[in-house]
């Protein structure tokens, strides 16, 4: 791997607890500096499936509307990637190339790809699972390849939650996978699953004419992926205990439950595919009490290639008690940032169950709430998207529901609240 | 045999577990004993960062000196230094206290101590020694705004006398041997301003400074106190119990007993504490 990049990883954190102190929170920036590119040097082999749902939820405006990303997606395509298209229903079908294999990507197979999506009609059940194994199986072909998916859907699965929680845990760890929402009653729950165990993104694209830029955007990033998977391996002290590690910038991703045991005190933490970029991760330890003056490393970071173990980089989380209230009440300012934008999140979330759940009162709490911590940590588009759904007085800061939302609103609103933003320069707190 | 992090069978002769590989032998855990402590000083088992030898240390010499420092309890690290040597009929003992806002500051410390100590033992004189001292430090420093610094006093004893040198706030005190309580009094004055900022000091950013000089001649018998000021910022109306000052008391019991003192007011800052025995049979 001569254009594999060089990583750093930096950890911000006040290390100092009081007394009684047990937590300690870190945010660990995780870089990769490497200017590989695809003009420069040699891309990495590439693998990429487009899965397109054709099911019967789909017709009309949707399946015109998938069609055209669809086509897009290929025509994003660089020269020599291998890739297919699936159609999906309640069953999975490669409909480009024939067979069980995948092209590679040329201005013939690319237009060959696109007249056969540019035939798709919608008729059908939707079982999500099913497409994404068999992605899974026509991706498995190249295993040196960056493996990747982009699935486009309006959500509605119709398959058993079982199966779809099998046929998530099946794939996940084997490639990575970007989802599209289609059409204004588009569901992000289950595309939300989608995301979380196969560590993609799931967007929402207004307008029409923002597709073409959209799957440029996704492929190119894919494309510029040069590792293929990584881990954050994580040691904690035998008393102590690892409480949550998220990824908390670009998107948040939780990752506490994608553990994979290395030792009884260290664990495995996928990452998914690296190219130049840079990421950010929240990680909060429990530690038992300790005594004045005294110092542990609460936590011992390293980013490791889990097929050769090379560790590309590595930093420790401290702890240290003290009773100088000066020193342990100091919130470091990452931290800070990523905890209001974590429950950002989740206050829109849970104003947004709320509201459809028709329980006014705790939808215009949280969403009030979620508008004035928008607002505050810079997440102009956030709290314009709030301010459609919510109405707060200035004044007095009272709050009520609008009772006309546009449809599109709620749902960018609903994806869009993983999203991060970065603190500012200089930021407060820091 | 088990594996200090697994607890999973080994045998002698490996030097990795087989089941989860880490290294065995290595040094063992102040805490919690696990043969763990790895290169960066943490122990793999409970992570403790393991007490360096600068820490904590303790030293006595043959003639009856004794001297204790120690990092406090609101430190992360000791940034005092402290030596004490003899040779001949000379006792020599020299503390410098890393200045906190300075870059590095344990190195230069360190550094003043391991220069001054053995040249005043070969008869260097105080200011000569001081100045060797500062060329070291400031040697350290790659420009006045990257200038590690520390303070310095030494405590030249032969004959029967003292002769101290010092810039900045370290200080030498008297501490007379007596039947009941005694207050230490102090030798040295300070070169730092109302508000304790130090007005002189070793370093880059230092200047051309001359230390002040002062030769002491006890009165009777007694230990002559060198300390850094995490030790004398609590010795104000504090009295050390007479018997620890006894002539047949150890001067490193009374060290520990005046680190105590400090831990027990609050451990604010590193303490270092020197005694030499003077006057009376000591000569």
């Amino acid at each position: 791997m001569g254009d594999q990049p060089a990583f750093t990883l930096q950890i911000d954190q006040n290390k100092y607890l009081p007394l009684d102190g047990r937590e300690v929170h870190a945010i660990l920036t995780v870089s990769s500096t490497g200017t590989v590119t695809t003009t420069t040097s040699v891309p990495a082999e590439a693998a990429e499936v487009i899965i397109v749902d054709t099911s019967g939820s789909m017709s009309g405006g949707k399946i015109r509307e998938a069609r055209q990303a669809a086509a897009s997606a290929v025509q994003a395509l660089r020269d020599g990637v291998n890739f297919a298209v699936i159609a999906g229903t309640d069953t999975a079908r490669v409909i480009y190339p024939r067979g069980r294999t995948m092209a590679r990507a040329s201005r013939a197979t690319r237009a060959e790809a696109q007249t056969a999506i540019g035939r798709l009609s919608a008729n059908g059940g939707t079982s999500i699972g099913e497409w994404l194994l068999l992605a899974r199986d026509l991706l498995d072909a190249h295993p040196d390849a960056i493996r990747h998916a982009l699935l486009m859907t309006d959500g509605q699965n119709n398959e058993s939650s079982d199966a779809f929680a099998r046929a998530l845990s099946a794939c996940s760890g084997r490639f990575v996978c970007d989802s599209l929402g289609v059409g204004s009653d588009w569901v992000p729950a289950e595309l939300r699953k989608v995301s979380e165990a196969l560590l993609g993104t799931f967007d929402f694209v207004r307008n029409q004419s923002d597709l073409s830029a959209f799957f440029n955007r996704i492929t190119q990033e894919s494309m510029s992926k040069t590792v293929a998977e990584l881990a954050l391996r994580v040691w904690v002290p035998q008393t102590a205990t690892l409480t949550f590690v998220k990824q908390v910038s670009p998107t948040l991703l939780d990752l506490t439950g994608k553990r994979a045991d290395v030792n009884p005190l260290t664990g495995d933490y996928p990452t998914g595919s690296w190219g130049a970029e840079e990421r950010e991760y929240h990680l909060c330890v429990e530690v038992p009490p300790g005594q004045i003056g005294t110092e542990i490393r609460a936590g011992w970071v390293k980013l490791v290639r889990p097929d050769t173990q090379e560790v590309l980089a590595s930093g420790n989380v401290l702890a240290q008690w003290t009773d100088d209230l000066a020193q342990s009440t100091r919130i470091n300012g990452k931290v800070a940032h990523y905890t209001g934008q974590a429950e950002l999140h989740e206050l829109i979330q849970e104003g947004l169950s709320a509201r459809a759940a028709g329980h006014v009162d705790v939808a215009t709490a949280r969403l009030a709430k979620a508008r004035q911590i928008a607002a505050e940590s810079g997440r102009e588009d956030t709290a314009r998207l709030l301010d459609k759904v919510v109405e707060v007085d200035p004044r007095d800061g009272t709050a009520r529901l609008r009772r006309n939302v546009d449809k599109a609103d709620e749902i960018e609103l609903d994806t869009g609240s993983v999203r991060t933003s970065r603190l500012r320069q200089g930021g407060e707190g820091s | 045999m088990t594996c200090p992090l697994c607890a999973a069978p080994v045998l002698a002769e490996h030097a990795f577990c087989e089941a989860c590989g880490h290294e065995l032998g290595a040094p063992a855990c102040a805490a919690c004993g696990a043969q763990a402590v790895d290169a960066d000083g943490y122990c793999e088992r409970c992570g403790l960062r393991q007490p360096t030898g600068r820490d904590e240390a303790e030293l006595t010499l043959p003639g009856g000196a004794a001297a204790v420092t120690h990092k406090g309890l609101r430190r992360a690290r000791n940034e005092d230094a402290m030596a004490l040597l003899e040779a001949g009929d000379v006792t020599v003992a020299v503390v410098c206290d890393g200045v906190g806002s300075s870059p590095r500051a344990d190195e230069a410390s360190a550094v003043a101590v391991e220069i001054a100590a053995p040249a005043l033992a070969r008869g260097t004189g105080p200011a000569e020694a001081f100045a060797l001292a500062g060329k070291a430090v400031a040697k350290l420093g790659s420009s006045p705004d990257d200038a590690p610094a520390c303070t310095y006093v030494s405590a030249v004893v032969a004959g029967g006398r003292a002769t101290l040198a010092w810039a900045g706030d370290s200080r030498v005190y008297w501490l007379p041997h007596g039947a009941g309580p005694v207050s230490a009094v102090r030798l040295t004055d300070d070169h730092a301003t109302s508000t304790g900022e130090i007005t002189a000091w070793l370093g880059a950013d230092a200047g051309d400074w001359k230390p002040s000089v002062r030769v002491f001649e006890p009165p009777g018998p007694g230990s002559l106190l060198v300390c850094s000021d995490g030790l004398w910022r609590y010795l104000d109306g504090h009295t050390v119990p007479g018997t620890a000052v006894h002539p047949d008391g150890r001067p490193l019991d009374l060290a520990r007993e005046l680190l105590r003192h400090a831990l027990g007011c609050g451990g604010h800052d590193n303490v270092t504490i020197v005694l030499i025995p003077l006057g009376g049979q000591h000569g």
